[in-house]
């Protein structure tokens, strides 16, 4: 089967098996929590009802309108800096869901403001990413030319754990602001930077969220929006040293098959021609191996080399071509020298003649010996 | 300046101006209703808390078991079902928050999960997606050969064309779908599978939280299941086809600039050389000695053919 179809059903069983494999472990450890909290918050609620002299239908009432108000209990949300902080989830995927736009107009301006902000967003956390790599890249370069080291180039290793160095120290630091501000413990804000920059943004831990922040305190405003932008950049980095390749891999194997396919139908036509076609040799054809395998074919007498030979009797066009081991029995062969193509994308046009002209002629005059029936046949004729 | 550079500073740009006029729109879409509604509410909260004679103290203490309670109302979240549910939205990056790991051990292993998921997740849809252009493709042009065109080749607007209304479908499909079995208005469905699929993932509308669901109505979590995982493949496919040669831009002009550094510096060298082999040539000529071989890397002469 082809390469492609064999890797992408492989990733297909290998993310069931993950999802299985994960689902069974997060039963293992969150069933038991919430049927022993769920227990626990029943029991609770049945005490308050006692002590309050509710009946069931008022609490549910109750019940009804403090949820409603569970998203104004965090201050206003749709004033410019909440709607920025909304737009930052929409665009980057986030998606809290500390607040969803209620009317249905804002629903619908969401959904195209999605649809040409997502791409955007990939787009140029993708490009901003590359040029901090190729600037990491530069800075290692130069730090190596500095510490003296013999190899100076950047590997692949350096740039994958200067990249997860930064991933995690960017985690860090975001733990520790948001631990300060928000009154979470060092690990649960790690977790709300971790779950907020790979995008997943569960919302049960959210920002800016205690005592009207938005509001109130734009310097923190700023500082979490920046958080956000930036940490998605330093990830968004790592992912394009690492990731990106493989998201190209089919499309390349893809690409490659077709070209494989056209060279070889390309060639095939070209062995059908037959020999003295690609004599001219201009370097237009990029394949390595023109000349061996088109002259190496058929046959060629004396007269078709003499022919080819005087064919480039331009003294200072500087090609030198070797003919193949059929001729090379018959004596003194002119040199042919094959001017191996695969370089000629290296040098776009000649570079120019650097052989004399006097080169040039001997080596062709050296060549011609067999030609002295010719010569002489020649001469005769110059006498009458 | 470099292309690239530019390129990444437009994009810059242009991204923070986008998020301005977005918090601006949303802000004239959002605000107005906002502060009504919030008004309705403290009022009915003040006549409940009245009606009741509660004080802010009791009050405060029944909220509290509210707000902690509003998970459990779905049902069981964390049973097989619903931690595979849980499961797909950690890797696919959608993350509802329907249901989030209480415990310390569950968010830690939360972390690890999508650490390694999340990319697995990127690189299998990319890959299915290209796999389904590809036989997209493939029909696309064995149908116009069936049709009799003359030009039978897929152009990229083909394509896109296509793309986009297969995204455009299996939303509808989702949206009737869901709004059949979740009660929602076909409206509100189509919202929630758009926001499920580009992995926004709000949570405002989540599918499967109606009274057990999860663990009694069996096909239905099946649909859902298949349907968030094959919904996500046809965006794929469609970002793979459109999107994806973008996020390369930057890469691939880098690696043009090295080409042509390096071709270059080698042009350079093999000139310096090639014009101290002919002037030491002109200097012999001159001097009637012996000429010195041509270049060897120019002209490939090697000595012992020569020779032959």
């Amino acid at each position: 089967m082809k390469k492609q179809n064999v890797r992408t059903l492989v990733l297909i069983m290998s993310i069931f098996t993950y999802l299985l494999v994960g689902a069974a472990v997060f039963d293992t450890l969150e069933s038991k929590q919430e049927r022993s909290q769920k227990r626990k918050l029943d029991e609770r609620k049945w005490e308050l009802i006692q002590k309050y002299n509710l009946t069931k239908v008022n609490f549910d009432e109750l019940e009804v309108v403090m949820l409603q108000l569970k998203p104004h209990k965090a201050g206003v949300q749709w004033k410019f800096a909440g709607s920025f902080y909304f737009a930052i989830t929409v665009i980057t995927t986030i998606g809290y869901g500390h607040a969803a736009p209620s009317t249905d107009s804002g629903k619908v301006f969401c959904m195209f403001y999605a649809l040409l902000g997502i791409p955007l967003t990939l787009v140029m956390f993708q490009s901003m990413g590359e040029r901090i790599n190729t600037l990491v890249r530069f800075l290692f370069h130069r730090v190596k030319q500095c510490l003296g080291l013999h190899h100076t180039e950047v590997s692949m290793a350096n740039m994958v754990t200067v990249g997860f160095f930064s991933c995690m120290s960017t985690l860090c630091v975001g733990a520790a602001a948001f631990s300060h501000y928000e009154g979470w413990s060092f690990f649960h804000a790690y977790y709300y930077c971790f779950i907020t920059l790979t995008t997943i943004g569960f919302g049960d831990y959210v920002a800016l969220q205690k005592d009207h922040a938005l509001q109130n305190d734009p310097r923190y405003v700023a500082f979490c929006f920046v958080y956000i932008l930036t940490g998605l950049t330093v990830i968004g980095a790592f992912l394009n040293l690492v990731v990106l390749r493989f998201l190209m891999m089919n499309t390349e194997d893809e690409r490659r098959d077709a070209e494989q396919k056209a060279l070889l139908s390309t060639r095939g036509e070209k062995n059908a021609d037959g020999g003295l076609s690609a004599v001219s040799v201009s370097a237009s054809t990029s394949s390595s191996t023109p000349l061996a395998t088109t002259t190496g074919g058929t046959k060629r007498g004396p007269k078709d080399v003499y022919n080819e030979v005087l064919g480039f009797q331009t003294v200072c066009s500087c090609l030198w071509y070797r003919s193949r081991e059929n001729l090379q029995g018959q004596g003194s062969i002119p040199m042919i020298i094959n001017r191996d193509l695969g370089f000629s994308d290296q040098y776009p046009g000649d570079t120019g003649c650097v052989c004399s002209p006097n080169q040039c002629i001997s080596s062709i005059a050296s060549g011609l010996n067999f030609l002295t029936p010719f010569r002489a046949f020649a001469k005769r004729r110059s006498s009458v | 300046m470099k292309k690239q550079n530019v390129r990444t500073l437009s994009l810059i740009l242009c991204m923070f101006s986008y998020l301005l006029v977005g918090a601006a729109v949303f802000d004239a879409l959002e605000s107005e209703t906002e502060s009504s509604r919030r008004r309705i509410l403290e009022l009915k909260r003040t006549e409940m808390k009245k009606k009741y004679r509660l004080s802010e103290d009791d009050y405060r203490q029944i909220e509290q078991v509210v707000l902690q309670a509003e998970p459990h109302h779905a049902g069981r979240q964390w049973k097989f079902a619903g931690s595979f549910y849980f499961a797909i939205t950690v890797i696919t990056t959608i993350g509802y928050g329907h249901a989030a790991p209480g415990t310390d051990a569950g968010k830690v292993f939360c972390m690890f999960y999508a650490v390694l998921g999340i990319p697995l997740t990127l690189v299998m849809f990319q890959s299915l997606g290209e796999r389904m252009n590809t036989f997209v493709r493939y029909l696309l042009r064995r149908a116009k050969q069936c049709l009799g065109l003359r030009r039978t080749e897929v152009s990229m607007e083909n394509m896109v064309s296509v793309g986009f209304l297969s995204c455009i479908g299996t939303l509808c499909v989702g949206a009737a779908a869901f709004s059949h079995y979740e009660g929602w208005t076909f409206f509100h469905a189509y919202y929630y599978c758009f926001i499920t699929l580009t992995t926004i993932g709000f949570g405002d509308f989540v599918a499967l939280q109606k009274k057990e669901d999860l663990q009694e109505k069996t096909p239905y979590v099946a649909f859902s299941f298949m349907y968030i995982l094959v919904g996500l493949t046809v965006i794929g496919a469609f970002l793979n086809l459109v999107v994806l040669r973008f996020l390369t831009m930057n890469t691939e002009d880098e690696r043009r600039d090295a080409q042509e550094r390096a071709s270059i510096k080698r042009e350079r060298g093999l000139l310096t050389m090639g014009g101290i082999t002919f002037f030491c040539n002109f200097y012999k000529l001159i001097k009637n000695e012996k000429l010195t071989p041509s270049i060897q890397p120019l002209c490939y002469v090697k000595p012992k053919d020569v020779q032959e």
